[in-house]
């Protein structure tokens, strides 16, 4: 491997570990109140966490880009107050990806606290938990094995991502992701030198689909 | 049940098997001028073009890795070499079809304006946007002009790299670059969007030529070569002179070596 693909390499992993921890903070919790409770509005916000997973990564782009880009509608302000823009910037690809990698998370995340048995909870209750010690020490560790699955799929969603990325992030050089590289390579008539990148997703990519996998089975049995 | 299935694919896959018209690959920055150019040869002939556009080293890995094209036009010689060495093109319809120059543009509102390649060095400027080196050409020739000012590594973090030409000049319209490297003819079709701060001295970078050439995969290279013919008439070079681009440097039907 050379240096370049090192660099690849470690900016991939920063934008997807990112990405992916913004998914969790954003849709832990929301996983954990929808498969509680019901409240007005809620297949509309579900909606908008899980429809990403059908829209073209290009719209997700698109839409990142006319809010928060220099002449978006909120971006115009950002860039007239504190000169910013979100574009070519590290923070654009790791909402990006995060975007694209919520549903994955939140999914099996929902799954895993819906089927929690409420006696399980109630006991706690009797008990005395409160709302916190409630969530933190009896439903978030019988989630866990949903939450991992979530995280896992997740991330490498995240670490794939490339068509919200190559808008928002750009091509800047010397700093591209993995699939960005491919693409690049791909361009140049280089397929040989993609070769690195494309086994390394490859392999990640099986290694974390067995992995679920098998945590999916034997949750089954 | 089977019939309907068939004839269903059959619908869906014939439309352009069925075409008779020929497809040119083209380089972006030719867009406008080529579109208004195969319209006029479709009134006067009655035959159609249908264009296909991007940057040149995506065209030319396109048709390597074996893309139907009829007709290839480039702008600049380094793809033509790459797929003339693969041995896929006619070498007698070689021809340059144009030659262009490359300008400093900046986004119109921009209060900065660097108005040389050397004060792009400067800390105020902080992106530059220009084609990807490797596959676009305007990207190639504005590394040239970078090297010739010796201010390459001093904006290697701030370049922004565009797949094609006209993403450049779509980061500096939408202000999100402080700067670009683009051809003239493309400064020209942003009109007040952008504003050109200088013309690149043609002398520290290759020269930017667009070189036509059939394809010898093509079935329709006797309809390809009408075209290109049609391209370096006085009808055709009128309108692509209309976009700003210059005439080719010599006798235009001369095929070059």
């Amino acid at each position: 491997m050379n240096s370049g693909l090192w660099l690849t390499l470690w900016l991939s992993l920063r934008i997807s570990v990112s990405a992916t921890l913004l998914a969790l903070v954003v849709a832990l919790p929301l996983a954990y109140i929808n498969a509680r409770s019901r409240y007005w509005g809620k297949s509309l916000l579900e909606g908008l966490i899980i429809v990403p997973m059908v829209l073209p990564p290009t719209v997700v782009g698109y839409l990142i880009i006319a809010s928060l880009g220099v002449k978006g509608w909120l971006g115009q302000y950002l860039h007239q107050w504190f000169s910013y823009s979100i574009l070519f910037r590290i923070e654009g690809a790791i909402l990006a990806a995060a975007i694209v990698a919520m549903p994955l998370l939140y999914l099996p995340t929902r799954a895993a606290f819906a089927a929690i048995e409420r006696d399980m909870e109630d006991v706690a209750r009797v008990m005395g938990a409160n709302r916190f010690q409630l969530f933190w020490h009896v439903s978030l560790p019988m989630a866990t094995r949903g939450l991992l699955s979530g995280v896992m799929l997740a991330f490498a969603r995240a670490l794939g991502e490339f068509g919200a990325t190559v808008m928002v992030f750009g091509i800047r050089m010397n700093q591209t992701t993995l699939p960005v590289s491919i693409y690049l390579d791909y361009e140049q008539g280089e397929m040989q030198k993609a070769l690195a990148a494309v086994s390394l997703l490859c392999f990640v990519s099986l290694a974390i689909t067995l992995l679920y996998n098998r945590s999916a089975l034997s949750r089954q049995g | 049940m089977k019939r309907s299935i068939a004839m269903i694919l059959a619908a869906l896959l014939s439309s352009a098997m069925y075409a008779e018209s020929i497809t040119v690959a083209a380089a972006i920055s030719l867009k406008d001028a080529l579109t208004r150019a195969s319209a006029q040869y479709k009134t006067e002939t009655g035959e159609s073009v249908e264009l296909n556009w991007g940057s040149s080293g995506q065209l030319a890995n396109q048709i390597l890795n074996g893309a139907p094209v009829d007709l290839f036009i480039s702008a600049a010689e380094k793809q033509i070499k790459d797929l003339s060495k693969a041995g896929i093109l006619v070498e007698t319809t070689r021809s340059i079809v144009a030659t262009n120059s490359l300008v400093l543009i900046v986004p119109s509102e921009s209060k900065a304006s660097p108005d040389s390649v050397k004060a792009l060095a400067d800390g105020r400027v902080t992106r530059i946007a220009i084609g990807e080196p490797e596959s676009v050409p305007a990207g190639r020739y504005a590394e040239q002009a970078f090297d010739h000012a010796g201010i390459a590594d001093a904006v290697r973090d701030k370049l922004i790299l565009g797949t094609n030409v006209r993403q450049v000049l779509d980061y500096v319209e939408r202000g999100e670059v402080s700067a670009g490297l683009v051809y003239a003819t493309d400064a020209k079709s942003a009109g007040d969007k952008v504003r050109v701060t200088c013309t690149v001295d043609a002398g520290v970078h290759e020269a930017i030529v667009y070189p036509a050439v059939v394809v010898k995969t093509s079935a329709k290279q006797e309809a390809a070569a009408r075209f290109l013919k049609y391209l370096l008439s006085k009808k055709g070079q009128a309108c692509l002179r209309e976009f700003g681009f210059a005439p080719p440097p010599e006798p235009t039907t001369k095929a070059i070596k």
